[in-house]
């Protein structure tokens, strides 16, 4: 009986994450006039216009701008992983003066939301002459805080003598890390597959930063959705759809990895 | 590599150092920088009402998404945790959905489901339980309630996630002996699986803190980048942006914006200094 109340706890919590994502793919097919009543679940009438102009660029150059988010959040991923696996490998096994100094700063840049740096960073990217360019957002994306500590807390978990060893046989900390590398691969793509959500996400830089020709996924998505309602409610809808397809993909792969990986963080 | 690493880690945020510089400074418009003129941005800063009301609400907005959010993902992780692996593995994906899609769809979402009489929230539940239709995005006193729920719906899954991954880490035979001397529900939770994440849940609000102060995208699409109606959805950063961008008032205000930032950083040092006073886990040396 208890075992029974749980499931439907869990069920109705299941459900109530997971409606309003059948409701928009279903939406993507509705005409303005189903859309405005939330409550009808299926469409009258099943057309792919809303994905066909969205190919067709009828409204926005949909595919680049796809594109365009892809490219960064992969770059952004890509180096933010790996800066932050070397980092926290060298924090977590080697002593050198300033370590505190450094995990200590790994740990303010946490606390420092990324957002509340907009304004410092949009001027010091303008003085570079960046601005409007992808590679603007590339760069502020690569640092991770939480990323050293995680992996701080991923390596402190290997035994000191393996390093120890590695040293006498005169292996260099480089080649150390490099072959250690395969032993940390749940938490590699753990960490790759957040910073990954989190830069396709990303809001208020790309708003601040990138000119109408480079716009990611966000930008895109609210500019469908304007006041002006000269766009179908449907098209947004679809490319909202869209958006979340790369994100579930990658996360049913990483979902076993990623469960591992944190086990192994929590319970250290 | 490594090295090159950690310098890339600090020069980077080089901006910070900048900005203490910046927010006691002046420039014009083509970004010539004028004098120092000492606190006098930070006190056009402290002056602002507007400032302080978007500093509360961000408040509110935190503590009652934090409140929620953890005791939520706690009760069901609880659950999960005594499902089958069968059953939990799915369960489990299906509620971490929303925290991996962009939060300006999840306000799209919301602002279709929350919208006017007819919203799904007011046709499903409100009205059925026998109260009047609320006009969730109209309503001074419910915007903040509804932005609360978006944040709830957000993190809750991936929250569970975490936990759970805490509970496995509470050894068989401590549940075995559990089962045998007859323990019963309450104690289990108070005695084996609240230690076994008491550090998560410190992690865990700590991070919500930090995406709760940063958070801008759902609340920009939701009130259109506004505050909503007498500003009771102002979010701290939503007003720094109002600020400093012609998106909002145009005042192209930059130093006093960053002298606003920076106004928030003791506050965000403050929960550094309780994280090592109580050695989070994952956060402890």
């Amino acid at each position: 009986m208890k075992k029974f109340a749980s499931l439907i706890f869990l069920l109705f919590s299941v459900v109530i994450a997971t409606y309003p994502f059948a409701w928009m793919f279903l939406s993507s097919f509705k005409t303005n006039d189903e859309i405005y009543q939330p409550t009808l679940f299926l469409p009258a009438d099943y057309k792919w216009d809303a994905f066909i102009s969205l190919f067709n660029a009828s409204y926005l150059p949909f595919l680049r701008i796809f594109s365009n988010s892809l490219i960064l959040s992969f770059g952004q991923a890509f180096l933010a992983t790996l800066i932050s696996a070397g980092a926290g490998f060298y924090l977590a096994k080697y002593k050198f003066r300033g370590r505190g100094l450094v995990v200590f700063l790994a740990i303010f840049l946490v606390l420092i939301p990324k957002q509340t740096l907009a304004v410092p960073t949009f001027d010091w990217i303008s003085w570079l002459g960046w601005r409007g360019s992808l590679f603007s957002l590339l760069l502020p994306g690569a640092v991770s805080g939480i990323g050293v500590l995680f992996f701080l807390q991923v390596f402190r978990r290997f035994p000191q003598e393996w390093i120890d060893l590695a040293r006498i046989e005169g292996m260099s900390p480089f080649r150390t890390y490099i072959s250690l590398l395969p032993l940390v691969f749940p938490g590699l793509m753990t960490f790759f597959f957040l910073h990954f959500v989190l830069s396709f996400q990303e809001h208020l830089l790309p708003l601040l930063l990138l000119d109408d020709e480079n716009m990611t996924l966000p930008l895109a998505l609210a500019t469908l959705k304007d006041s002006s309602h000269r766009i179908p409610e449907s098209v947004g809808m679809a490319a909202a759809t869209l958006s979340l397809l790369p994100i579930l993909i990658m996360f049913s792969l990483v979902f076993g990895k990623m469960k591992t990986a944190l086990r192994e963080v929590t319970l250290s | 590599m490594v090295p090159t690493g950690l310098g890339l880690d600090l020069s980077l945020r080089s901006p910070d150092l900048e900005l203490s510089q910046k927010s006691t400074s002046l420039f014009d418009s083509t970004g010539k920088r004028e004098s120092f003129v000492g606190f006098e941005n930070y006190r056009r800063a402290f002056d602002d009402p507007r400032f302080w009301k978007s500093l509360s609400n961000s408040f509110h907005y935190v503590l009652g998404s934090l409140i929620l959010i953890l005791s939520l993902s706690f009760m069901l992780a609880v659950n999960l945790q005594s499902l089958p692996r069968f059953w939990q593995t799915p369960l489990l994906f299906c509620l971490i959905i929303p925290g991996l899609a962009m939060p300006s769809v999840l306000s799209t979402l919301f602002y279709l489901f929350f919208h006017g009489k007819e919203g799904a929230l007011n046709q499903y539940l409100i009205i059925p339980l026998g109260f009047e239709p609320i006009n969730w995005m109209m309503n001074p006193d419910f915007i903040m309630p509804s932005m609360i729920m978006q944040s709830v719906w957000r993190w809750t899954g991936l929250v569970t996630m975490f936990f759970l991954c805490g509970l496995a880490g509470v050894p068989h035979w401590q549940l075995e002996v559990a089962r045998m001397e007859g323990l019963g529900t309450w104690s289990k939770i108070r005695y084996l699986w609240f230690p076994a994440i008491r550090n998560l849940i410190l992690f865990a609000g700590v991070f919500l803190a930090v995406e709760g102060v940063a958070s801008f995208s759902g609340a920009y699409v939701l009130l259109g980048g506004s505050g909503g109606i007498l500003d009771s959805g102002l979010l701290f950063i939503t007003y720094v942006y109002q600020v400093a961008f012609p998106g909002g008032s145009g005042r192209f205000d930059f130093p006093t914006a960053a002298a606003m930032c920076f106004s928030v950083a003791p506050i965000l040092a403050f929960g550094l200094y309780l994280i090592l006073r109580v050695r989070a886990g994952p956060l402890s040396r």
